[in-house]
């Protein structure tokens, strides 16, 4: 019996990348698309990282305790010193060639040039948790948020990798998460153009988490165009539990009138009823949503009343003046009708439809809103 | 379990099997040989008395190494019997993992056989090697280990894709390893895994799709009907669904029903309603509510019925694609107000104050107020869905004389 069962692992191993596994050794099976691959014996994980990092399955594997007592392993730290490669964050005294272990944080590893890990070079939760607390204490900094953000955002993953590998799921980790994600949706908010994390990353983050969910969520649905997974195929997996939370109806709600067009509501209920980060991650569909208003007006109004820009701008929530501008940048006719400026209907049919990031935007007009954004806790 | 076997009668089976197994290989009899495979089939008795004799006997690689028919086929013998032996005593993991073994030693042999006489035994392992993993993984799952058994079989199945996909008679069985792996990646939620072996089927010059089988065709039209629903390409998922449609055995009533569950919601888009008789008859009554609502431009309604079969409509992936008929319903309720107008003052009919449509909407217990509405009109309009302008200061629709609700005509609402 033991010689067949070992026949078999041998067996398994030589065919390339097998794809069975035997029920002694955790042996995740390969696939192109996806994954790092991880096979464990004894105290050594092997990584095999894709161009993703996420790992879609960690569960089979024995957990990995790390022991890595520094924010950075010595090893990886005594390399970068040599080889130079230390960020502006991690200079001792500007100098860079040295660093310190309260100044090293462990880079983000796409690819591993050897094959094992080894516990001493990954970080326990605790040292994973002081990590992410200096890092989000970097924000506090006078730095320019640029600099800082690029730093963080590969720290971060890091910290992220590191959990995956230690296949942590406790609500520890779980605060972790909600801390990152939160981060990563408010540098969003200030850099439209910053990198975001993996889409199927987030998929995989919120499943785990429960209650806390609804940030991630929140980015999930609000961005259409996932890559490869449409929004319907998602839903399908979500718990229905979820589904039914308070967090997720108020981002299905939104989604709908995103959906439908219904110009009026979508801004309406995200001023009312949204949370400042739900508002950061529904803000980039904003200018969309109003240009869409205005393609609109413009092309079903009468002609021989002009829509009045003061209540449009009531409606869409924004100065009269930035709305002006809006209607400028749509390409839309303004004109003086005695009372007010009014928009122009003159029907145009030719007008593309309104493409993301093709109108600046121009801030909501809300009391409630800012006063969140003042309140906004501590990261 | 086995009623007891003598020795003798055990010893009887294995080598009848084994007898059985090379001359269906001799005289290339793919039938025969794919019936001593399918080892998950509980009809088939013949199969079961042999793993009782294999229980029994228990040294039944003697006699294989001992034939001389056989001992060639070993590779894939012993594992079989393996695979049936733990399959009988619902060993499903081992079961599995046995199964694979003898599958990837059959390929091997597959491959040298240059007719494509045993496709069908191929299909059939192609088919065992599903169920098996899925049976493997719900015994994971029950002893609270990871199932991983099915995604291993997709990776199996992609071998054997590969295999068949050369310029021989053996690619017609292309299609059906496809569908296996669309069965696999829609159970393990791993749908974009379904995109390169559809560009291959499709853009491979080596397959001819006439070529195949009706059966797979339909199976085939069936799953890459259901993507296009779930990304929403309304023309190409009506094409595909109707195609799996006519196609389907009428015989086939189940699976009749889970080309409609999608293609219903695909027509609704559309603009095209199913008749009562059709949702019955398959016992598709979660549309039924949703169809009244676009018949009666009830908001409501739609909304109730999306409520009250949400999971199912969740699960199935058409919830979005449903919620998305509400305009339509909007257009439907401000046509039927346009038709009574009609009745009362045919000239002044196409006149539409929004306050009558908030009104409407009132009684059908939806609270929106003026702006809402005209937004909603506004919309309406710009989509086409009505024909017409809205003046803002006098707070009314005027709808055009000709046409003022153009239907669909297959084509989905402008996006």
């Amino acid at each position: 019996m033991a010689d067949r069962r070992g026949q078999r692992q041998r067996h398994m191993i030589t065919r390339n990348n097998s794809s069975s596994s035997s029920s002694f050794k955790s042996h995740r099976p390969s696939n192109p698309n996806t994954n790092a691959k991880i096979t464990r014996t004894n105290k050594f994980a092997t990584v095999n990282p894709d161009n993703n990092d996420n790992i879609d399955d960690p569960q089979d594997i024995p957990n990995l305790v790390g022991t890595c007592p520094f924010m950075c392993p010595v090893e990886e730290r005594a390399r970068r010193e040599r080889l130079r490669d230390l960020a502006v964050f991690e200079r001792l005294h500007g100098n860079p060639a040295k660093t310190s272990s309260t100044l090293a944080v462990k880079k983000f590893c796409r690819t591993i040039s050897t094959n094992n890990v080894q516990a001493s070079d990954v970080r326990p939760v605790t040292v994973l948790e002081d990590t992410l607390n200096y890092l989000l204490n970097l924000l506090k900094s006078d730095c320019h948020f640029e600099v800082v953000h690029d730093f963080i955002f590969d720290r971060t993953r890091s910290i992220r990798q590191d959990l995956t590998m230690q296949n942590v799921t406790s609500d520890q980790a779980i605060h972790m998460y909600e801390r990152m994600v939160k981060f990563h949706i408010i540098s969003h908010h200030r850099l439209p153009n910053c990198g975001s994390p993996n889409q199927i990353e987030l998929h995989i983050l919120f499943i785990r988490m429960k209650q806390n969910s609804i940030h991630i969520m929140c980015f999930s649905i609000s961005v259409p165009d996932n890559q490869g997974e449409s929004l319907s195929q998602w839903f399908r997996r979500v718990p229905f539990v979820i589904m039914k939370s308070k967090e997720m109806c108020f981002a299905r709600r939104i989604l709908r009138y995103f959906r439908l067009g219904n110009y009026k509501q979508f801004i309406y209920t995200t001023e009312a009823e949204a949370s400042y980060l739900q508002y950061c991650i529904i803000e980039p569909y904003i200018s969309e949503v109003r240009a869409l208003a205005l393609y609109c007006v413009n092309y079903g109004g009468y002609k021989l009343q002009p829509y009045p820009l003061t209540h449009l701008s009531n409606l869409l929530m924004m100065q009269e003046s930035d709305l002006e501008s809006l209607c400028i940048d749509c390409g839309l006719q303004t004109s003086t009708d005695g009372i007010g400026k009014v928009l122009l209907s003159t029907k145009l049919t030719d007008t593309c439809n309104p493409k993301r990031g093709y109108h600046k935007y121009y801030e909501l007009v809300s009391e409630r809103l800012e006063r969140l954004s003042a309140e906004l806790s501590e990261l | 379990m086995a009623a007891y076997m003598s020795m003798g009668e055990a010893h009887r089976r294995i080598t009848e099997y084994l007898n059985r197994f090379s001359d269906a290989v001799s005289s290339q009899d793919g039938k025969s040989l794919s019936r001593l495979l399918s080892i998950s089939s509980s009809s088939s008795s013949s199969l079961q008395f042999l793993a009782d004799a294999l229980n029994t006997f228990q040294d039944a690689n003697r006699i294989i190494r001992q034939s001389e028919k056989c001992s060639q086929y070993a590779d894939i013998l012993v594992p079989v019997f393996r695979a049936l032996q733990s399959y009988r005593l619902r060993n499903l993991v081992d079961s599995y993992m046995a199964f694979e073994k003898a599958a990837n030693a059959f390929i091997q042999e597959f491959r040298n056989w240059e007719s494509a006489w045993a496709l069908e035994a191929l299909c059939v392992i192609a088919y065992e090697i599903r169920i098996l993993a899925e049976r493997a993984d719900k015994e994971l799952a029950s002893i609270g280990k990871t199932p991983e058994k099915l995604k291993g079989a997709g990776s199996f199945l992609m071998k054997v894709f590969g295999v068949l996909a050369g310029k021989g008679p053996k690619r017609v069985g292309a299609l059906y390893v496809t569908c296996q792996l669309f069965k696999i990646y829609f159970k393990l939620g791993t749908v974009h895994l379904c995109r390169s072996v559809i560009r291959s089927i499709e853009t491979a010059r080596i397959f001819e799709f006439e070529e195949f089988p009706v059966r797979d065709k339909v199976t085939y039209m069936y799953y890459t009907g259901r993507l296009e629903v779930y990304n929403e390409n309304f023309p190409a998922a009506d094409h595909k669904l109707s195609y799996a449609l006519t196609y389907c055995s009428p015989l086939k009533e189940a699976n009749i029903r889970m080309i409609l569950k999608y293609l219903i919601p695909v027509k609704l888009s559309i603009g095209i309603l199913p008749r009562n008789l059709l949702l019955d008859k398959y016992n598709l009554t979660e549309y039924n509510n949703v169809v009244l609502a676009l018949k009666r431009g009830d908001l409501r309604l739609l909304r109730h019925a999306l409520e009250e079969h949400e999971d199912r409509f969740l699960r199935s992936g058409v919830y979005l694609v449903l919620e998305k008929l509400e305009l339509q319903v909007y257009q439907r309720l401000i046509k039927k107000i346009y038709i009574i107008q009609k009745q009362k003052d045919p000239n002044k009919a196409h006149q539409i104050k929004l306050e009558v449509i908030v009104k409407a909407l009132k009684w059908f217990e939806m609270d929106m107020d003026v702006d809402e509405v005209e937004c909603i009109v506004s919309i309406l309009i710009y989509k086409n869905l009505m024909k017409g302008y809205f003046a803002h200061k006098s707070k009314v629709v005027v709808l055009s004389k000709q046409d003022p609700f153009p239907k669909l005509n297959g084509k989905p609402v402008t996006s």
